[in-house]
């Protein structure tokens, strides 16, 4: 097998903040447009919606990264695909989030 | 502490964790193996900075900028909080995520690796991107502060 440097728990934790990046920025979305409900939810967690965010971003990458370094998901992705992935997942979500508050 | 100083510890954090960044990709153009140590050791100091600016910006955020909001909100640049501010606060957790994984990949550098060199090349130029649009954001959002003191003033207020 070709020698892509890219060991399989820096992969799972690539991926992992791709797809974290990913869903911070929807979750933005649904807690903008359900106020009464997600929102509330969030703020009576911690106090504040944005501290809430900050506690599920956390955690998602952590235990996504974990469970993916345990499936040795990314163990087939070379560095170069890595580095696209998580490119295009940073501008997608920058443009979900900055689309949404245009 | 001052509120103000607070803020400015936030910003100059960022500015550091930024220029970490910067070094680490400087660095990294050239690869050689005196130089991994060095990118190991300013990444990791990059993401401690960048914890710092989180940390510190996050505790005036939710303890100190209701005031301002509603200021800028009255003002004549609303726009500063409606776009800008909520844009930098929700953007921020991917330059933080980036911040926090740079040094994970930069542990794996090595000249036989050149596409881990790629990796890091990537990340450190997205924190870099990423960190001046939230240092441009922040200055918008003072501005933002600014011309609705202004604009009070003006009227008597």
């Amino acid at each position: 097998m070709k020698e892509t440097g890219v060991d399989s728990k820096t992969a799972a934790f690539g991926l992992a903040l791709a797809i974290t990046s990913l869903l911070s920025a929807i979750l933005v979305v649904i807690k903008e447009l359900n106020q009464d409900t997600v929102l509330a939810l969030m703020k009576s967690a911690t106090g504040h919606h944005w501290v809430s965010h900050g506690i599920f971003v956390l955690i998602v990458f952590l235990v996504l990264g974990w469970v993916l370094a345990r499936g040795e998901v990314g163990s087939r992705l070379s560095g170069n695909a890595l580095s696209a992935i998580i490119s295009a997942s940073i501008v997608l979500s920058a443009l979900i989030i900055a689309g949404f508050f245009i | 502490m001052p509120n103000e100083m607070i803020l400015m510890l936030h910003a100059s954090f960022g500015v550091l964790a930024i220029l970490a960044s910067v070094w680490v990709f400087a660095e990294t153009l050239t690869n050689s193996v005196a130089s991994q140590g060095r990118i190991r050791w300013v990444s990791l100091a990059g993401a401690a900075l960048m914890w710092l600016s989180y940390l510190i910006g996050g505790y005036w955020y939710v303890v100190y900028y209701g005031a301002d909001k509603a200021l800028i909100k009255e003002g004549p640049w609303p726009f500063a909080h409606s776009f800008f501010m909520e844009a930098k606060e929700h953007i921020f957790f991917s330059l933080l995520l980036l911040s926090t994984y740079l040094p994970m990949v930069a542990l794996r550098l090595a000249p036989e690796r050149p596409q881990v060199r790629g990796l890091v090349l990537w990340l450190s130029g997205w924190i870099v991107l990423l960190g001046l649009a939230m240092e441009g954001a922040g200055a918008l959002i003072a501005m933002g502060v600014k011309v609705a003191l202004l604009a009070k003033g003006a009227m008597g207020g």
